[in-house]
């Protein structure tokens, strides 16, 4: 079977700013990717291109054969940076929404992880905290039984204690033959999930290994490789 | 999908619009119990009722005003909010079409333009104690004569769909630009008003001594000219939709770019 995703000369220019540039990249399936970099370096303009949000200026990419559109929407399942909620809903009326388009959306699954977080259904999202938001988008995200996971910034907005009971929980949520694609610049949180790690830099790929094979050659954990390579 | 999106859109919007309603409705059940325009009838000196009735009727009428300037705000504000602000990462990343998402938008648009009159009339029959329907409705045949009496309306419902397309692509266009896009849109809509004023008017000018030479020969129409007229005009109303429609739909689905 075909990769994933696969992507040949992605470029995305912003005016005369190249977030991307000339980006080749190849991701198989049941795989958890870690795509690092530090702020600004491409990494949520790669994940909108791939979700559609953005039209590539130059090159392509392709999810599961097809390009951004009805049929990659059908299977890949986004967190934005950003709270894309509508805040007079309840929790309840998004977990309807989310089933009536999704196909692949489990509303048992995104019931039993609200009450595990303590977070009630008729609550609405006016009254919540910005950390419990993000949290609630992770669950709606998390309960779809998607092929490609695209996670831009998961962890960025939540305490440290919630991180692990975060990432837990997106381990737990996704069947072996799905992919998760994680940004982020937490690396140290996110180290021990990890199979494969990309790193961006202005908009280029630096690096693009699986965890082991970094072991195996530097010796060093990511973390440390991360601040080696991204060294002001 | 298209079903469904229309109840989610429906479902946004109504929570503005009905409050709304409600307000304009209870306002005219007070105006009914008051009843301002009798006391003005008859009262023929200057006293605290007459200020009073007098008071109450322009509130009325800014209340009327303000239920239409409302209508455009909520619709125009839930196209650029759902579509292009940081919800349209929700609605981009749903597995449907860009075009349904436009048609669902206008759809729901033309309904609540429709509910806004029907409300605003049905307002105007309980303040108006003793109102003569019969005298009404002879009243609008006589004034836009018989013959277009369902023409006119098709002619007001293209128009309104026409200027909404026109206000979601200049949007839509607006959108286009690195920065600043709010400025944008506005230049954008000014832009589209432009060239459709002048297609108009290259529209009209050849038929200057046909259909619209009542017009310019600034004579009475009669009811079967002002018919065609109407008919005439319904023509470039849904070109313009169509137009609109086709350049909100190729942005949307291949050039979009969402902040």
């Amino acid at each position: 079977m075909s990769n994933l995703l696969e992507c040949r000369n992605l470029s995305k220019s912003f005016g005369p700013v190249k977030a991307l540039n000339n980006v080749n990249l190849s991701i198989g399936r049941g795989r958890i990717v870690g795509l690092l970099g530090p702020n600004a370096s491409g990494k949520s303009t790669f994940i909108k291109i791939c979700n559609g949000l953005l039209t590539p200026t130059e090159g392509e990419i392709l999810i599961n054969g097809h390009k951004p559109g009805i049929e990659t929407k059908k299977i890949v399942s986004y967190l934005p940076e950003r709270n894309y909620l509508n805040d007079w809903m309840k929790v309840s009326d998004i977990i309807g929404f989310f089933s009536d388009f999704y196909q692949d959306f489990s509303k048992d699954k995104a019931y039993d992880m609200l009450s595990k977080l303590g977070i009630t259904a008729s609550q609405r999202l006016k009254t919540m905290s910005k950390g419990t938001k993000e949290k609630v988008q992770l669950i709606l995200v998390m309960s779809r039984e998607a092929q490609l996971y695209l996670l831009d910034e998961p962890i960025g907005g939540v305490d440290p204690a919630a991180r692990d009971y975060i990432l837990d929980t997106i381990i737990r949520n996704y069947n072996e033959n799905a992919t998760i694609v994680l940004s982020t610049h937490l690396i140290a949180d996110i180290e021990k999930i990890l199979d494969d790690v990309i790193f961006i830099r202005e908009g280029q790929i630096v690096l693009n290994k699986t965890v082991d094979e970094i072991r195996e050659e530097s010796g060093k954990s990511i973390d440390s490789l991360f601040r080696e390579v991204f060294k002001c | 999908m298209l079903a469904r999106l229309l109840k989610y859109e429906i479902k946004a919007t109504a929570r503005l619009f009905l409050p709304l309603y409600a307000v304009l409705i209870i306002y005219a059940v007070i105006n009914r119990l008051i009843n301002p325009f009798y006391t003005l009838e008859i009262q023929g000196s200057f006293t605290f009722q007459t200020i009073f009735g007098t008071l109450s009727i322009i509130v009325y009428f800014i209340l009327i005003v303000s239920v239409f300037v409302m209508t455009l705000i909520i619709i125009i504000q839930r196209f650029y909010k759902n579509l292009l602000g940081d919800e349209g990462y929700l609605t981009f990343t749903l597995p449907v079409n860009p075009w349904q998402h436009i048609i669902s938008k206008l759809m729901t648009a033309m309904m609540w333009y429709i509910l806004s009159a029907v409300f605003v009339l049905l307002s105007n029959f309980i303040s108006i104690k003793d109102i003569d329907l019969t005298t009404l409705l002879n009243l609008i045949k006589s004034s836009i004569f018989n013959a277009s009496f369902l023409i006119l309306p098709i002619l007001i419902l293209v128009q309104l769909a026409s200027n909404t397309m026109m206000i979601y692509d200049a949007m839509t266009l607006g959108h286009l630009f690195q920065k600043h896009r709010l400025l944008a849109s506005f230049a954008m809509y000014c832009v589209l008003y432009i060239i459709q004023q002048v297609l108009l008017l290259i529209l009209i000018l050849p038929l200057s001594r046909g259909i619209f030479a009542f017009i310019f020969q600034s004579s009475t129409p009669t009811p079967g000219q002002l018919n065609s007229f109407f008919i005439f005009l319904i023509i470039p109303g849904i070109i313009m939709t169509a137009a609109h429609f086709a350049v909100i739909n190729y942005i949307l689905k291949r050039k979009l770019n969402l902040e």
